[in-house]
């Protein structure tokens, strides 16, 4: 009796979920032949703010922004494996290191126009134009207030967290992780791998414990006092200052930020064409508005990223932690890329997990 | 017609199923030994992966069934304060992933939170996590099991003299072995997939490794190897399994049913045993719970927006379930022939539950790029999203499925087999007479697991399903990964809430459907 209703339960359910299906699909194929109707964007970043952007870009031209979010890695075996039948016009990801990775796989398509020209630095884009940055991240040195007192200064540099006088102070993430990829990409690429390396295994004889938990855990743990030193993307700082719970404020402020001045390591949020795209123009479209004005100001208001437009207005959060006014390391942002396996073996053979 | 039709019947249907089930990891398999891979991982690297995957599952595997074990034979067996409750409370933990789990524990036990002495991390913290969470899945199949036993070994041990100890070490868990092996092998393949908490506390598992080629290496041919490694040690494991178990197998004895007689414990016992099943249930889910709950109040958490994932969720696991039932079972059937062909399809519906989704998922898009190659599909569409979605939640939970309905239909004694034939009843009649009916309790507990587990189910939806189509993971996925977990705190709550309705449902269920409660 009981098998019986729920097997009965369990038919009723899968008709359900096909009548679902069905109705998706009528709906799916309603949208599509309208030409300039629809652009489908395959999307490895996971912020509420990008609904919000995407929301303003269909007032603005009448153009249905439909999203599918995953990891960058398996968009990019989806696309291969969709081939010229994929629905993909436009793919954004967070890290110059993934975006150069869909590059070279192929699966995105040259664009080049002057509105993203204009907006754009040189060194933010794919020297064949397959990719453009939109939005900006800083990673840089957090110390904990307190451990830093008069004489003794924050260490200033990157290069100075390998000092042996920074023995067990240092608090890290993972070194799977794709910020510190790409941060150690970006050593290889301007200081060559053996130093690279050197600089890697310095950092690890200087930490407080094994690698665990994100960026924020890092914050958290030097507030805590189980270290005093970290690597961490500026936004987490500025969102734990924003928090509503007192005690993510009180980490916030028991921490201060160092931008190092021999140049501060940028990572990029970016997008590119794909080389398929059955909506292509609407790509085009909506690419040129993720590096508008009134876009570009969305990115700090809405998760604290900056913008890579010049003279764009950013929040009060940004402004508190120095997020404003650094200098930027020179490494084009493609190397990231091409030296992101390279990263993986020196910090391995570093011990760095 | 003679009996060998139905029998050849159910085998062609058996091997078709396990075939559907086994497609994508067998997919994995052929793809990583055609593609050679142009790196190769660390040699310390892959040692530390293997051994923290087989450490895990030893450990973190070991100590789930002891938990589970114990704890299904407690509110099964015994009288105690609470016991009611618990009895349905102690399959909670099955609801909330293993990753929310992960994050729940970062939050409370690491620096700054509240149980900050005792950092819950690295390879220790991850084995107790394990314990903790997979846990429900051998109480469930032992509970079904000892639910399903004849009460007259019981009863006649216990006239002899024996000590509820001794009733439990020589009498029942003998007698509920294959359910309590079927479930241990559930938690530790579950163990041995999982990615999110072993990434996040920092231990290199053969999960992790994979992602590390896949991602930081740029070489899905090396993340295939490994995946590889995973598929047939999933199937080396299983017949390791399927050898203990056969080895202490007790099947049937006397088809007499009555309720079973519940012991009194002494005061001290008694308490010992609401302490030990309320522990198991706080830590597994009522503390990281709250914490969600907690972290949910510092934002303004906008659960009408989650109403659309939530219907998502709901529909994608029942449908899934279905599918994923209705193959199982039928491989299930098919296994009880006890010849080769029965047990290769048991096999091979099996191998992809050690495998991470992602991995299967990467193994059925492989499959579903020959056949676009060959003509046979065009691009992903939303029917055929849904369909490679479905057909992933099947390849990956088939072994949930068939694993508690096999070892459900192997407690059926043959001697009632063999009557009801003298009897004169077809092959259908004694299916649905017999067979049917005695699997129920298993067959409910299998559904559960497979309902809830696609509930949870993150990297294979993350990949195949169609555009702006979220499920609860997905969304706790998305905010988790960017660190956000208060805003996760809000999905994270109503997957594990979502979870518990079924949960139950089907406990309760799995106590009415069992033979001779109504007498």
């Amino acid at each position: 009796m009981i098998l019986r209703r729920a097997a009965i339960a369990s038919a009723l359910a899968f008709a359900l979920a096909t009548a679902v299906a069905a109705c998706g699909q009528s709906g799916a194929t309603g949208a599509a032949p309208q030409a300039g109707g629809v652009v489908n964007v395959y999307s490895a970043r996971h912020y509420d703010s990008d609904k919000a952007i995407y929301d303003a870009f269909t007032a603005k031209t009448g153009i249905e922004v439909r999203q599918l979010q995953s990891n960058a890695d398996q968009l990019l075996q989806r696309l291969e494996a969709e081939g010229d039948a994929t629905q993909a016009d436009l793919i954004v990801t967070v890290d110059a290191g993934v975006l150069n990775r869909l590059a070279e796989a192929n699966v995105l398509q040259a664009v080049d126009t002057p509105a993203l020209r204009e907006a754009v630095p040189a060194r933010m884009h794919d020297a064949q134009n397959r990719w453009w940055a939109f939005s900006k991240r800083a990673r840089v040195i957090a110390y904990r207030r307190d451990a830093f007192t008069g004489t003794n200064t924050p260490p200033q540099s990157m290069n100075d967290l390998a000092n042996p006088r920074y023995r067990g102070q240092i608090c890290a993430r993972s070194s799977t992780n794709p910020y510190n990829l790409s941060l150690l990409a970006a050593r290889i690429e301007r200081d060559g791998e053996p130093a690279a390396l050197a600089w890697a295994r310095g950092v690890r004889a200087n930490f407080a414990r094994d690698p665990q938990g994100g960026d924020t855990d890092q914050l958290r743990a030097m507030a805590a006092g189980t270290c005093s030193l970290s690597i961490v993307n500026h936004y987490y700082m500025a969102r734990l200052a924003a928090s509503a719970d007192p005690a993510d404020q009180a980490v916030a402020q028991a921490i201060g930020l160092v931008f190092p001045a021999d140049g501060v390591h940028v990572n990029v949020s970016g997008g590119g064409v794909g080389r398929y795209a059955p909506n292509r123009d609407n790509a085009v479209a909506l690419l040129e508005f993720l590096v508008s004005p009134e876009a570009q100001a969305m990115f700090p208001a809405g998760n604290e990223e900056l913008p890579v437009r010049a003279g764009v207005p950013v929040t009060p959060q940004l402004e508190a932690i120095g997020a404003t006014n650094f200098t930027e390391e020179t490494v084009p942002l493609p190397a990231l890329g091409t030296r992101q396996a390279e990263a993986a073996r020196v910090f391995e053979q570093a011990g760095w997990r | 017609m003679s009996a060998a039709a139905p029998r050849a019947i159910v085998k062609t249907l058996g091997i078709g199923a396990a075939l559907i089930c086994a497609a994508p990891a067998l997919a994995v398999v052929v793809l990583a030994f055609t593609r050679a891979p142009d790196t190769a991982l660390a040699a310390t690297l892959f040692s530390d992966a293997v051994a923290g995957t087989l450490g895990l599952m030893l450990v973190g595997g070991g100590g789930a069934i002891v938990f589970g074990a114990a704890a299904a034979w407690l509110v099964t067996l015994c009288a105690f304060p609470g016991r009611s409750a618990l009895e349905w409370m102690l399959a909670l933990p099955l609801a909330a992933p293993l990753y929310v789990l992960a994050y729940a524990y970062a939050g409370l036990t690491w620096p700054g939170g509240p149980f900050a002495s005792f950092p819950i991390t690295g390879f220790w913290g991850a084995a107790f996590l394990y314990a903790l969470g997979a846990y429900p899945y051998v109480y469930l199949a032992a509970r079904a099991s000892y639910a399903s036993s004849s009460v007259c070994a019981l009863e006649a041990a216990r006239t002899l003299g024996a000590s509820p100890i001794a009733l439990f070490t020589r009498i029942a868990a003998p007698l509920a072995w294959p359910g309590i092996a079927a479930g241990g092998a559930l938690a530790m393949m579950e163990i041995a997939a999982d990615y999110g908490a072993a990434q996040h506390f920092g231990v290199t598992t053969l999960g992790t490794a994979v992602f590390r080629a896949w991602y930081d290496y740029a070489s899905p041919e090396l993340a295939l190897r490994l995946a590889a490694l995973l598929v047939l040690g999933a199937v080396a494991f299983l017949m390791i399994e399927r050898w203990a178990r056969g080895r202490r197998g007790y099947a049937g004895g006397s088809a007499r049913w009555r309720p079973l007689p519940r012991y009194t414990l002494s005061p001290f016992a008694r308490w010992g045993a609401f302490a030990f099943c309320a522990a198991l249930v706080t830590l597994g889910a009522l503390l990281p719970i709250a914490w969600f709950a907690r972290g949910a109040l510092f934002i303004d958490a906008d659960f009408t927006a989650l109403a659309g994932p939530l219907f998502t969720s709901l529909t994608l696991a029942a449908g899934g379930a279905a599918l994923t039932l209705i193959l199982a079972f039928i491989v299930a059937a098919a296994a009880r022939a006890r010849d080769a062909s029965g047990r290769a399809a048991l096999f091979a519906a099996n191998s992809g539950y050690a495998a991470p989704g992602a991995v299967i998922a990467l193994g059925a898009i492989s499959l579903i790029a020959l056949a676009r190659e060959a003509g046979f599909v065009g691009g992903m569409g939303f029917a055929l999203s849904i369909g490679a979605l479905l057909w992933a939640y099947a390849a990956r939970f088939a072994a949930a499925g068939a694993q508690p309905i096999e070892a459900g239909l192997e407690r059926l004694s043959s001697g009632v087999d063999n009557a009801a034939r003298t009897l004169g009843a077809s092959a259908w009649r004694r299916l649905t007479g017999v067979d049917l009916p005695i699997a129920a309790p298993s067959a409910l507990a299998a559904a559960l697991i497979v309902f809830v587990e696609i509930l949870k189910e993150l990297p294979a939806t993350l990949i195949l399903r169609p555009f702006d189509f979220d499920t609860l993971a997905v969304r706790a996925y998305s905010y988790a990964s960017d660190e956000r977990l208060q805003q996760a705190a809000a999905p994270a709550l109503l997957i594990t809430l979502a979870g518990v309705l079924p949960i139950v449902f089907f406990t309760r269920a799995v106590t009415k459907a069992r033979a001779g409660a109504h007498a």
